[in-house]
């Protein structure tokens, strides 16, 4: 049941949230930095040493290999999706979470990156088993 | 009217000197009137690369101020016609010339020279914005580093910026016996991360120490590995379709086979 609250928690956010999502059409390399109140896509690659910071959520139609911070006002409750999704960090809300120092290969497909109890847990964006986009 | 091409990297010790002094050898053999123009002012090196310190009179810094005309400050290679060099000044710093006049400088050379290549100073400060100010075009060197690598990929970003048209990659230093046993980055690698194109690989060549160390750049003799792979990036630079050579030391079957394995 807490998940149903969960998604009403967020459909509420969202409806109240003022600013609209901003649209980056390019890739940002090393020492470009995005800073939005709101949500933000970028359909081009995020390169190690870009940062995008975001009061809302973060998507990216592309590779991201740099540090997003979603959810930058304090709200666990964001998300940070991506075709690849290889963050050299990641921050969502309150919490701060990196790659393990064991190298693992990342899987070639979308992922959707999100906390749960205080931990940042990633997942297919689409789920293997039945198709469905994976929603927190 | 020629083109203005700037060489530059963001991090230090890659090569962008000494593929500067390469690709204008390059170039004046292809017959092409080139102006090499040292712009990193206080860290002077091109004119010791080439060979040529011991006949500078004026420098860039001097032309800027107005202590000598343009042509005076230059200086023709002894070994090869067309080849030309503007020295930086040793005993001041970047803050002796700005961006506008690095302009005037280069729109002037221009008008006498097919290539004008201005060997950028390591970092994003003044030095580099002075190196891109006049530029029509970049040439990014990078060494199969992760730093370099970096580094690069944020001097990219800075000419977007800058509106200088997508600058193309020069591999530098490639080992491609240390690729093949995944220690060392791939071409393919570098390009992937970068996402620009690829205009040449200079593989790593002890001749190129010796040369540099003794002022006669490697593409000027026909022995030097480097040499022919600078020579195959000035025809490229000129617009030539030029086959990527296969960088690999002669591989066996089973090299081929691990680096085809390597990539999945």
């Amino acid at each position: 049941m807490s998940h149903v609250a969960h998604a009403s928690a967020d459909v509420g956010q969202e409806a109240l949230r003022q600013d609209a999502a901003l649209y980056v059409r390019r890739t940002l390399r090393s020492g470009q930095k995005i800073a939005h109140d709101g949500d933000v896509i970028v359909l081009g690659d995020v390169h190690a040493g870009a940062e995008i910071k975001a009061a809302g959520d973060v998507l990216v139609f592309g590779h991201l290999r740099g540090m997003v911070h979603a959810g930058a006002d304090g709200s666990d409750g964001a998300m940070v999706c991506a075709w690849r999704l290889e963050p050299v960090q990641l921050r969502i809300g309150h919490v701060i979470a990196r790659p393990p120092d064991v190298h693992e290969d990342v899987p070639d497909a979308p992922e959707i990156a999100r906390v749960e109890q205080g931990q940042v847990i990633i997942e297919r964006a689409v789920r293997p088993e039945d198709g469905r986009m994976a929603r927190g | 009217m020629g083109e203005v091409i700037v060489i530059t990297s963001g991090k230090g010790g890659v090569g962008k000197t000494t593929t500067t002094a390469n690709l204008g050898v390059a170039l004046a053999q292809l017959g092409l009137k080139t102006c090499l123009v040292d712009a990193d002012i206080g860290l002077r090196n091109l004119d010791v690369v080439l060979g040529l310190e011991n006949r500078i009179v004026y420098d860039l810094v001097d032309v800027v101020e107005g202590f000598c005309r343009l042509r005076q400050a230059l200086i023709r290679d002894k070994r090869l016609e067309g080849l030309n060099l503007l020295p930086a000044a040793q005993t001041k710093d970047k803050t002796s010339v700005t961006p506008e006049q690095m302009r005037t400088v280069t729109e002037e050379l221009r008008q006498e020279f097919d290539y004008v290549l201005v060997d950028s100073p390591a970092g994003i400060e003044q030095g580099f914005k002075n190196a891109i100010a006049g530029a029509d075009r970049a040439l990014i060197v990078a060494t199969p580093e992760v730093a370099s690598v970096r580094d690069a990929d944020r001097i990219i970003g800075l000419l977007e910026a800058a509106e200088i048209p997508p600058a193309r990659l020069i591999v530098n230093r490639l080992r491609p016996g240390m690729v093949r046993k995944g220690d060392m980055m791939s071409v393919d690698d570098i390009v992937d991360i970068l996402a620009i194109d690829l205009i040449g690989v200079v593989p790593e060549d002890e001749l190129i120490v010796v040369t540099t160390n003794r002022g006669e750049p490697a593409a000027l003799s026909h022995e030097s590995r480097a040499g022919e792979a600078y020579r195959q990036i000035a025809r490229r630079v000129r617009g030539e379709e030029v086959p990527f050579a296969e960088m690999d030391e002669p591989a066996g079957f089973f090299g081929r086979l691990r680096r085809i394995f390597g990539q999945a």
